[in-house]
């Protein structure tokens, strides 16, 4: 028997139907979303400051080569 | 007693609840919410006698299972014994499916091709799903063998993955080492996560 492929058409639940299924305290989903909150702006700003830094070490932006 | 409802986005993830897995137990809960699912284990399932029975219920609600066996292998601690907790699910899983097929899919995970034909020669024929034991391996294959419209890139999958990971939220969520990261109530927090993580990266599947 070959390995299984499913094609899925159940339609997908809104992500806020899905996190209420979890049944985690209002508190706490409080303290997990700013925590990534936190993550999110810090990956945000590592996404900016990475292309500089490349470019202060002479490396080609991906940008950059791809304009040429 | 009647079996329960089938859940269709429920995915029964039969893995190993242990520290060298983890990277692949947040791939797997990440990817699978990504593509619209809600994983589900079993180790929310309180101990004793009728264990087995709310084991079992709980693939009965799921409409697919992840059986993951590439960590199958002898414990170092003497004496050295192989746990047979997830070939006996897959058992379980293997005959609830052939009694309703329509109502259970499951699917074979490996690390390495052939280990399979060789650790249980019974299952020879059926091809696993072989992730190399990397995250891009399980987000891969994920999206292989689970197909659907608008489905996001491995990339974007790698995107949710690193921002839950990147920001050691893991490590807080475990609470430095006090709290089992394969407990109910850490498991429904890391799906928190991966739902943020998904609401968060661009091109997830819309509802």
């Amino acid at each position: 028997m070959p390995r299984p492929v499913a094609h899925i058409t159940a339609p997908i639940e809104p992500l806020e139907t899905r996190i209420k299924r979890l049944r985690i305290p209002k508190a706490r989903q409080k303290e997990l979303l700013a925590i990534m909150d936190e993550a999110w702006t810090r990956l945000a700003v590592e996404r900016v400051k990475r292309p500089i830094i490349s470019a202060q070490r002479g490396e080609k932006l991906e940008s950059a080569s791809a304009t040429r | 007693m009647p079996p329960p409802p089938v859940n269709p986005n429920a995915v029964f993830l039969n893995i190993p609840y242990d520290d060298e897995f983890q990277k692949l137990y947040l791939a797997y809960i990440v990817g699978l919410s990504q593509l619209g699912f809600d994983p589900c284990i079993t180790s929310g399932v309180p101990g004793g006698e009728r264990r087995l029975d709310r084991v079992l219920a709980l693939i009965q609600s799921c409409r697919y299972s992840i059986h993951d066996l590439s960590r199958i292998e002898l414990s170092a601690a003497p004496p050295a014994t192989p746990r047979f907790n997830m070939p006996l699910e897959l058992g379980l899983t293997i005959t609830w499916a052939k009694l309703h097929p329509k109502r259970h899919t499951w699917f074979l995970w490996e690390s390495t091709p052939r280990r399979v034909q060789k650790s249980m020669s019974d299952l020879d024929g059926t091809d696993p799903y072989i992730h190399f034991g990397t995250v891009e391996g399980v987000l891969r294959e994920l999206r292989n063998a689970f197909v659907r419209d608008n489905s996001p890139s491995v990339q974007s999958m790698m995107e949710a993955y690193r921002l839950v990971e990147a920001r050691n939220i893991v490590g807080i969520l475990a609470g430095g080492g006090t709290r089992n990261l394969y407990s109910a109530s850490v498991f429904r927090e890391l799906c928190l996560v991966a739902l943020d993580a998904v609401r968060r990266t661009k091109d997830a599947i819309k509802p």
